[in-house]
């Protein structure tokens, strides 16, 4: 009880959900499409895969380094960007002053990391799809998007449900990005980062057990209603 | 490509796995308390500092006339208090001779995690030479001895100061905040870095003005010093956060950590001052060609204060003896030497750059910054042995046990007061409210 009484604490849980929401919903989005788009045998798609992979393979301190860079309001590229363009007539900050913005930003940083790892859990679902089921399909007169609606999704669902579930352990465990981004401040902290915290900072480590062990209640929950809502056994 | 996953998952099992073993190697060593503790020669000992080994050469020669060898081990700072902190719980062993903050002094002699080092050293002896030994004492434990003397000093680009028409430095704050409107009409469009990001450094930053403004933040029961509007830690803030809202300090600044600031405002003439800036930074940072545009340009001046020359704050590292050490008696003969003034001087530069230990601050003796002063290898030595001398801890009874939570409050309600979601007023009574809870003992 005495967790939820910390402001702290409780802004750092709104926040995570938010991050949980953002990211499992716009690195399955994403991951769908590269996935999809990486389906068919092209020239240089091994290259492609190998660029994409990169993001993921990065720490996440570092991706966050370099998303300072892009988000920072005295230097920041997207600043200089926006300022060319005329879109803009000042630099503008745009983490810390409001808290929806901010973690929408941060957690777009760790969307760049996990979506390579959605895409080729992705991927690797679709591949397993015979080609002969599109063929007939097409016989039957279904376009691409029916094709997709109806085909693709359905039969893909394993894999999108494990992509989604990695998804979730990797957001509700958010630290390097908003804590390089926007330091401890109320409008990013996450759960983990209030866990670091009370843990190591504060030494306390029955508060810091509590949080942990919220964290992991919260995975493991948030994952079954995943497995239950998108999972369905597929046969071909 | 599903075998191409599974091959990346039992890589990632295996890397796992053997991390857990080198871990659990790690730890799996007996705590001191042995036969072997009273060694002081023939022994190896485990040193784990955030910071680079001194010069091999050097090390050879402790090695040659000690008898004792160093395995140096170097841990970035926040992944090197986890360590301190797991090893000392689960009384393992971690490290002879590791990193004592300042700021930890209170946690640290409360839980009894280091040996007192008054066992092993003449402290009183070193009180003189060592201004801010008082950092690492509390309740009559010294749990560290500072190795280097870090302090907070005010820096001024004095370019800038000159071509805003500036000849004489500002001694007062007053005065100081009028210089830097005058060189913001001269054209620096944000002369002032104050570094709002919610971390450590917007903290220290808030001390240092606090004691430039004349008082404190916490009284020796730990009690908020700053609550009343004519308070100096109240004014401290109404004052940074008024900088900010003028426009003397940049807007984006709210997320703009202390180092951050100094390597991309300060030393890129983007910013013409840092009241709080640290100690050595013009030798180490500004006048070096690779890292600065205005080599040549930045000096120390005495801190301004409310009516004259206001002090300087002390947040130097320190070395310390854990209690699960293997070799107590010998890494406290190493603590000696690494301290003394001969090695603090080599560190610094005075024997040459082959004893540099890179990225040293400043000597924490006195007598080895007078050493480098008489060599004349120490820019801006005048300025730093006087601000040296006169430096005082943050926290003169040793920082209370509960100083992270304390400053972690800190640092998010000024920075929430700079970003504009909370006032000064809600920001300094946040704050005042988390000490008052936290020394009430609930």
């Amino acid at each position: 009880m005495r967790l939820f009484g910390d402001d702290a604490i409780t802004s750092s849980i709104g926040n995570t959900l938010l991050y949980v929401l953002i990211g499992v919903a716009l690195s399955t989005v994403l991951g769908i499409a590269f996935a999809v788009a990486l389906q068919r045998p092209f020239r240089g798609r091994s290259a492609v895969v190998a660029i994409l992979v990169l993001p993921w393979a990065l720490p996440g301190v570092v991706e966050g380094i370099i998303w300072v860079s892009i988000w920072d309001g005295n230097t920041g590229l997207l600043n200089s960007v926006l300022t060319s363009a005329h879109l803009i007539d000042h630099y503008q900050v745009f983490l810390g002053h409001n808290q929806l913005l901010t973690v929408f930003l941060t957690e777009i940083v760790q969307v760049w990391q996990i979506t390579p790892l959605s895409t080729l859990l992705i991927l690797a679902g679709l591949q397993n799809i015979p080609a002969e089921i599109y063929e007939s399909a097409s016989i039957d007169g279904a376009g691409p998007w029916g094709s997709f609606t109806r085909l693709t999704l359905p039969l893909v669902r394993p894999g999108i449900t494990v992509a989604m579930v990695q998804a979730v352990i990797a957001t509700l465990n958010v630290f390097d990005q908003p804590y390089v981004l926007n330091g401890a401040a109320a409008t990013g902290s996450s759960v983990t980062m209030q866990t670091y915290f009370v843990t190591f900072q504060n030494l306390d480590f029955g508060e810091g057990y509590a949080l942990s062990l919220l964290i992991t209640i919260a995975t493991l929950v948030i994952s079954f209603i995943v497995l239950k809502l998108v999972y369905r056994p597929v046969e071909f | 490509m599903n075998s191409r996953t599974r091959a990346l998952r039992i890589g990632a099992g295996v890397t796992a796995l053997v991390a857990a073993g080198a871990a659990l190697t790690g730890c799996s060593s007996t705590a001191s308390g042995g036969g072997d503790a009273d060694k002081t020669t023939g022994v190896t000992i485990s040193v784990v500092l955030a910071v680079d080994p001194p010069p091999k050469a050097t090390l050879d020669q402790f090695t040659k006339d000690t008898g004792i060898t160093v395995k140096w081990s170097n841990v970035d700072w926040d992944s090197l208090q986890t360590k301190i902190a797991a090893a000392a719980t689960a009384k393992t062993y971690f490290a002879d001779a590791t990193d004592v903050d300042w700021s930890r002094v209170g946690q640290l002699a409360k839980l009894k995690w280091f040996h007192p080092m008054q066992d092993y050293l003449n402290v009183s002896k070193l009180k003189g030479d060592m201004p801010q030994l008082a950092s690492f004492t509390d309740d009559g434990q010294t749990v560290g001895i500072p190795f280097d003397a870090s302090y907070m000093v005010t820096t001024v680009n004095k370019k800038m100061f000159a071509d805003a028409g500036i000849t004489t430095m500002p001694t007062t704050i007053d005065e100081y905040t009028a210089d830097l409107k005058k060189v913001q009409a001269g054209g620096v469009q944000y002369p002032l870095n104050i570094p709002f990001a919610a971390s450590e450094g917007l903290s220290t930053y808030w001390y240092e003005t606090t004691g430039a403004f004349g008082g404190k933040v916490l009284d020796g029961a730990g009690k908020p010093q700053f609550t009343s509007k004519s308070s100096p830690g109240y004014k401290a803030a109404e004052w940074m956060i008024g900088a900010l809202k003028d426009g003397l300090v940049a807007p984006a600044n709210i997320n703009v950590s202390d180092s951050q600031g100094m390597q991309t405002l300060m030393a890129k003439g983007a910013a013409a001052s840092i009241f709080s800036d640290y100690s050595g930074n013009v030798g180490s940072l500004y006048n070096v060609p690779s890292s600065s545009t205005v080599t040549g340009q930045v000096e120390y001046i005495p801190t301004p204060g409310v009516d004259g020359v206001g002090p300087n704050l002390t947040n130097a590292d320190g070395i310390g003896i854990p209690m699960t050490a293997k070799y107590p008696k010998a890494a406290a003969t190493f603590i000696k030497w690494f301290t003394s003034t001969d090695a603090q001087a080599g560190f610094a530069g005075a024997d040459g750059p082959s004893k540099v230990l890179p990225s040293y601050a400043l000597p924490s003796r006195l007598s080895a910054v007078d050493v480098l002063n008489k060599k004349g290898s120490l820019d801006g030595g005048d300025v730093l042995a006087t601000l040296l001398k006169d430096s005082k801890p943050v926290f003169p009874d040793g920082a209370p046990s509960w100083y992270p939570e304390f400053s972690r409050a800190v640092y998010t309600n000024l920075h929430a007061a700079a970003a504009g979601t909370m006032t000064v007023d809600q920001a300094i009574k946040k704050i005042a409210d988390t000490a008052n809870q936290l020394a009430s003992g609930s």
